[in-house]
């Protein structure tokens, strides 16, 4: 039977394990982030060339970009 | 240890985890804090992208006059010479000749001889007025060809259309949406050809189900140094002004000339591509 909530000195459960003090969840935070998420477009092509933006920001260019392109850097997110 | 606290419509979770030899508490779960979630799922199936044929033109390059000498020819004009007198050296041979004759006193024969001779003479001579073709060597009109090279086209395509309505909350309005995770599976179904071969563009979609969050390269295609010349892109994302989850698919073909001249690039007319994709997209919020 599922768990509906189960509180012990070292483990908190709910919902069915759905909230688990054991497992970790991701959070979007300002800093000392440990992964970016990607929340918009990230590439474009122009002149026959590719414009990627990696989850920094960065552009990482084909040689024959010459387009304008501005992609976002991805979200901090904390997993712990 | 875990900790659990719930206070003014927040409810966290810590853990305590050991980091080297100390033991630190970490929050596990923290309503306070944007939790990445998904409010939404919409499954979209056969979704179509189509990239269409390129296009080539020709263009004039220069002119080749006939160097190979397969197809020359002539051209001449009229050239007058007036009558003249002139000196001509007339040569007269005249043979030699025995001549006999009889003496009636002596009653005897006798005969002598005279050699053949061989001399010259000029002759005044009139030479009449005449006219004659000076002959010039001229290339043949057939044979001076102009030569053109070919170009595919260089192009700039982008369309976007809407996918589907973003999720809505109980009073109907579409939730602001923060994220897109896109789960894709698909296949290309039809398979263009790289103009210059007989061979298909490089796809970079995997024959497997696969994610994705913002674009995805379809195909591409370099010149023999590795420099790009075309690209084909799509991005899903979400218009919150509109309430609308919304395709793009994005082309960019640089122009470039074929190797050599009167030759067109022989797969032009196969470097359309289509695919068909099943989406799961996965809506999701920080907040």
């Amino acid at each position: 039977m599922a768990i509906s909530l189960k509180i012990t000195p070292t483990r908190f459960q709910a919902s069915g394990t759905k909230l688990d003090s054991n497992r970790r969840y991701i959070r979007k935070v300002s800093s000392s982030a440990d992964l970016k998420f990607v929340v918009s477009r990230n590439m474009d092509v122009k002149n026959g060339g590719l414009r990627y933006v990696n989850p920094l920001g960065n552009n990482v260019d084909d040689a024959n970009y010459n387009g304008t392109f501005s992609g976002s850097a991805g979200v901090d997110i904390k997993v712990t | 240890m875990a900790g659990f606290t719930t206070s003014n419509n927040r409810i966290k979770v810590t853990q305590e985890v050991t980091v080297g030899s100390s033991t630190v508490e970490e929050t596990s779960f923290d309503t306070n804090s944007n939790m990445p979630h998904i409010v939404g799922t919409a499954y979209l199936a056969s979704q179509t992208v189509d990239f269409s044929n390129m296009t080539q033109s020709s263009s004039y390059a220069g002119t080749d006059f006939c160097s190979s000498n397969t197809c020359i020819g002539y051209e001449w004009t009229w050239v007058y010479v007036p009558g003249y007198y002139t000196y001509e050296t007339q040569y007269v041979y005249v043979p030699g000749e025995w001549n006999f004759s009889y003496d009636y006193w002596s009653s005897s024969y006798s005969r002598t001889y005279t050699p053949s001779q061989f001399y010259s003479t000029q002759v005044l001579v009139w030479v009449p007025s005449e006219y004659y073709r000076e002959f010039n060597t001229v290339f043949d009109a057939c044979c001076v060809t102009d030569y053109f090279i070919y170009n595919i086209n260089g192009r700039e395509s982008s369309s976007t259309v809407d996918l589907v309505d973003l999720p809505t909350d109980e009073d109907g309005n579409p939730i602001d949406i923060d994220f897109v995770i896109v789960q894709a599976s698909g296949s290309r179904t039809r398979n263009g050809k790289d103009p210059r071969f007989d061979q298909t563009f490089v796809t970079g979609v995997p024959p497997k189900t696969f994610s994705f969050q913002g674009s995805v390269l379809l195909e591409a295609a370099a010149e023999a140094g590795g420099n790009s010349w075309m690209r084909r892109i799509m991005s899903i994302f979400v218009n919150n002004s509109t309430g609308k989850l919304r395709l793009q698919k994005k082309e960019s073909v640089r122009a470039i000339n074929r190797d050599g001249y009167d030759s067109a690039f022989p797969y032009i007319g196969s470097s359309r591509s289509t695919f068909s994709f099943n989406l799961k997209v996965f809506f999701g919020r920080f907040k």
